[in-house]
């Protein structure tokens, strides 16, 4: 069953992912790539990392995509151009997505991992696990990720205003 | 060896790293053979979620919680990273109709 569930939502991810680079109109590579994001939080839920799925729900296939939908409805539907100054480029850069695909399967075989840490399933990937290493032994990063948005949220604000302030 | 359990079936590690790895890939090609910059960023998006993919196996693999709250930690920087981008990008289409990437290369000597 477990498996079933892996074979098709990482069918879906992969033909979401192959659709986000070849569709011509940014409105359907967005799309896509939302396609990509529910399937990878089916995925999350498999590996027992149940707020993780909800973060990705909420935050990425709600949030960024409309964002990126805001961002295409404000540029309107440009296309792209066929001309291209360097025309070896795709086949080149092919070559070279293919050799490193074929290097992380190399590295795949024969590696060793370490033993499991033997945690309560139970409770693995709960919302009240996640709260415990988040404000305990994590608190320090956890407060600079709220900076990181601070900055973030200043930075796109001072990017985007009118030239008259 | 990297197998765990899931509602009775064991699962490998490495299905899901090998997945990560070709979504991974996927975002490489888009960003290198695509010419709108929107469809750039979305690819790094995909790039940032198939590592999240890799980090929540391991975390399950392990059972060990630090990949998950990486994960959290890398959804953060991916939603930073869209919101200053998205605004570049507007800031650059305001200027000039932008419509390759390659049209930004006045800083080159």
């Amino acid at each position: 069953m477990a498996i079933a569930v892996f074979i098709v939502f990482g069918l879906l991810a992969l033909a979401g992912g192959v659709g986000v680079i070849s569709f011509h109109q940014p409105i359907r590579s967005v799309l896509s790539l939302v396609l990509v994001m529910l399937s990878l939080s089916v995925l999350f839920l498999l590996l027992s990392a149940q707020f993780v799925f909800v973060v990705q729900i909420i935050v990425y296939a709600g949030a960024v995509m409309v964002l990126f939908l805001f961002v295409i409805t404000l540029l309107g539907p440009a296309r792209e151009s066929g001309r291209g100054r360097l025309r070896f480029q795709a086949g080149l850069s092919g070559l070279f997505v293919l050799a490193f695909i074929g290097l992380l399967y190399a590295m795949l075989q024969g590696v060793q991992y370490r033993t499991p840490d033997h945690t309560d399933l139970n409770v693995f990937g709960t919302v009240q696990s996640i709260a415990v290493g988040l404000f305990t032994t994590y608190l320090y990063p956890f407060e600079l990720t709220s900076v990181l948005l601070l900055v973030a949220a200043i930075g796109a604000i001072y990017l985007s205003r009118r030239d008259e302030g | 060896m990297g197998t765990f359990d899931v509602g009775g079936s064991q699962m490998d590690v490495s299905w899901f790293l090998l997945l990560a790895a070709a979504l991974f890939t996927l975002g490489g090609i888009g960003v290198l053979v695509r010419r709108n910059p929107l469809i750039i960023l979305i690819s790094i998006e995909l790039m940032l979620n198939a590592v999240n993919l890799t980090l929540v196996a391991f975390s399950r693999q392990l059972e060990n919680l630090e990949g998950q709250l990486f994960a959290l930690m890398t959804m953060t920087v991916a939603a930073a990273e869209a919101v200053v981008g998205l605004a570049i990008l507007v800031d650059i289409f305001r200027v000039r109709d932008l419509e390759d990437i390659d049209d930004l290369s006045e800083l080159k000597g």
